[in-house]
């Protein structure tokens, strides 16, 4: 009785969001990895599978023996017999992990530095850094072109000192640097906050341990923190790598001439040029990248552990 | 918005039983006081709904939004909609003001003797420049060349802007080619791309979204871009107090004009309002109005009259007859067509 009413518990509690998964994420992964086996409409979009005639009776026009005229893999063709697909691939990659990188570098010591001030200033500093979540994306993104437009304060005072140095003047927006500026910015509180989590729980003692054996400050951060800390930073990479995989409005109002991403091109696929298979054909693609670099880490983890 | 409309509705149908027309126009498309003249004239109440791109009007359309009487799409995207039969024929003998449409306009290649559409308000992509600068380095904008040779962009490197759009890009680059703006031939296309590809390196970058701003600011001297953005540009950058301000004129080769069209459509739940509301906007005065707001080019041959005299003289607004013939509509790209140009862009904006 006891048990069947836990179970039953279980599933009250855990159905409604796995059925909100199920609906809002399988379903139109399904629909999408459908689309891109299907042909492009007149108009973009997809070429219809069903006719409606003036009566308004709606007929089903594939079936078992022509379903090869409406189902089709030129679409992955497409994507394997140009290069150009796979150089933007691996360079989105690049910019994602550049920015995972560069957080990771600047989210450890801010990180380290709330968990170890006082319970107070902790909650206030906590506070801090997810405030820039109250005003919009967009708007934040917005700033950055007035702080890195010439115009800009900031701009001229870095090229003032650089005209000291008899070095031309820099332009800063529209750039590849900028778009991994609003890439880092937008991301780093997502480094920060998983890392911050991980290292409160560190106990202490560990430390003061590791420093009565003889241990020097360094080998402290690398042989205990480092290693206690290493789940925060796979989350944190997972928040910031991914979601920066796939970004495109960054690129799109800070980047330059030759700054996209497949973000963008995905985007482009849905919206100018109307090639929803192609498009769909991109996201599975982008999909199955991010699987396999995540099965790939996933397994020289393991490795790394076996060594050991 | 659905839900709010449905409030409008409901509101407005206690307030006055059931005269209302329903409007789904571009964003700041029509002037306040044309919309409340019209409201006291047809002792009717206007409730508008608005849309920021072709696609997103198609898409809504498409997915079955009924309540809407009149809708302003562009020109390409007129077949789709007659097409999928999302509207209905226009009576003309409700219509005496449609012979103020100057004929330049009418007869388009999307709805050819205007049976189902009547144009609104057009606008034209060209260049606009910061006047000072353009002055200062002695440039020509009266052609393509400031936009894509390399031996003029060199004096103006990182200060240039183009549209991330592929029809509008390619459009141009074929028309500095001497090749027509609708073009399909493949090795037109092939000697456009290269044009790009060639110029890219001298461009800040594709925007769409912010060069009115990158204009006023100074930080874009010259722009490939829209006739309306450019006006409201002119006048942020006077509101501003810039030491200079926006111009922008028609190139040489030829430029691609867009043109916006009232229809009806087949659900509209007041087809008689909506004809008033046609009409009304096609006189003179009440075309004239929202030229005079935001600088849009007018159809309406009755209209010049009425229009500021500094907007007259703007030939992006009132082409005049040769300006006119130089003028060529993006028609819609179909099928194969339209995924050959898309793997095209993706090759220009991913080029080195």
């Amino acid at each position: 009785m006891q048990n069947r009413i836990q179970r039953a518990a279980k599933w009250l509690i855990s159905g409604p969001p796995l059925l909100y998964l199920l609906i809002f994420f399988a379903a139109p992964s399904l629909i999408m990895g459908f689309a891109a086996f299907r042909f492009g409409g007149d108009y973009g979009g997809l070429m219809p599978l069903t006719q409606t005639d003036d009566a308004g009776k709606t007929t089903l026009l594939i079936n078992l023996h022509n379903w090869h005229d409406f189902l089709t893999l030129e679409s992955f063709g497409r994507f394997f017999e140009d290069s150009i697909y796979a150089g933007l691939f691996l360079k989105s990659f690049w910019y994602a992990g550049l920015t995972t990188i560069i957080c990771i570098v600047m989210a450890y010591p801010l990180a380290w530095l709330i968990a170890r001030s006082p319970k107070k200033t902790r909650d206030l500093l906590v506070l801090l850094v997810i405030l820039p979540f109250w005003s919009n994306f967009l708007i934040r993104v917005y700033a950055w072109m007035i702080i890195l437009g010439p115009q800009s304060y900031f701009s001229k005072v870095l090229n003032s000192v650089l005209a000291v140095f008899g070095v031309e003047p820099v332009s800063m927006l529209f750039s590849q640097f900028a778009v991994i500026v609003g890439l880092v910015y937008v991301h780093l509180p997502f480094m920060v906050l998983p890392l911050y989590a991980n290292l409160e729980k560190h106990d202490m003692a560990l430390l003061d341990a590791a420093q009565d054996l003889g241990a020097n400050a360094w080998q402290r951060f690398w042989k205990v923190t480092w290693p206690l800390s290493l789940p925060g930073i796979w989350a944190g990479t997972a928040l910031v790598f991914i979601p920066a995989l796939g970004m495109f409005a960054i690129p799109d109002l800070l980047g330059g001439t030759n700054s996209i991403m497949v973000g963008n091109l995905i985007k482009q696929q849905f919206l100018d040029s109307r090639d929803w298979p192609f498009g769909s054909v991109l996201s599975i693609m982008l999909t199955l990248a991010v699987l396999l670099l995540a099965a790939f880490a996933a397994w020289a983890g393991s490795r790394g552990k076996e060594k050991q | 918005m659905k839900k709010l409309l449905l409030a409008l509705c409901l509101t407005a149908g206690f307030a006055q039983a059931e005269d209302v027309l329903h409007i789904y126009n571009w964003n700041n498309y029509i002037a306040p006081e044309t919309v409340k003249r019209f409201e006291t004239e047809c002792k009717c109440k206007v409730v508008q709904d608005y849309y920021g791109a072709m696609d997103e009007m198609l898409a809504k359309l498409q997915a079955g939004a009924k309540g809407y009487d009149v809708v302003v799409p562009t020109g390409f995207a007129i077949p789709p909609l007659i097409k999928q039969g999302l509207v209905q024929p226009l009576d003309k003998s409700k219509l005496p003001n449609f012979k103020n449409v100057n004929p330049s306009f009418t007869n388009g290649w999307y709805d050819p003797g205007n049976k189902f559409s009547v144009p609104y308000a057009f606008t034209t992509t060209l260049v606009g420049f910061n006047d000072k600068k353009v002055k200062e380095l002695n440039l020509d904008t009266s052609n393509w060349s400031v936009i894509f040779d390399p031996k003029v962009l060199e004096k103006i490197k990182g200060k240039i802007t183009v549209l991330d759009d592929s029809r509008e890009l390619f459009a141009a680059a074929l028309m500095y080619n001497g090749y027509q703006a609708n073009s399909t031939k493949r090795d037109e296309w092939k000697k456009a791309a290269e044009t790009i590809k060639k110029a890219k390196p001298y461009w800040a970058a594709f925007n769409t979204q912010s060069y009115i701003k990158e204009l006023t600011l100074g930080n874009i001297w010259v722009v490939h871009g829209y006739s309306s953005d450019f006006f409201q540009a002119n006048i942020d950058a006077k509101t501003a107090k810039r030491p200079f301000g926006i111009a922008y004129g028609l190139q040489k080769e030829g430029n691609t004009l867009s043109v916006d069209n009232m229809m009806i459509l087949k659900n509209a739940p007041r087809p008689d309002l909506a004809l008033k509301f046609i009409n009304f906007m096609l006189d003179g005065k009440n075309s004239s109005e929202l030229t005079n707001m935001i600088g849009s080019g007018n159809p309406n041959a009755a209209a010049a009259k009425f229009v500021q005299p500094d907007i007259q003289k703007i030939s992006a607004v009132f082409p005049d007859a040769t300006a006119m013939k130089k003028l060529q509509q993006l028609n819609a790209l179909e099928g194969k067509d339209l995924r050959d140009l898309g793997k095209l862009w993706t090759e220009v904006k991913t080029a080195k």
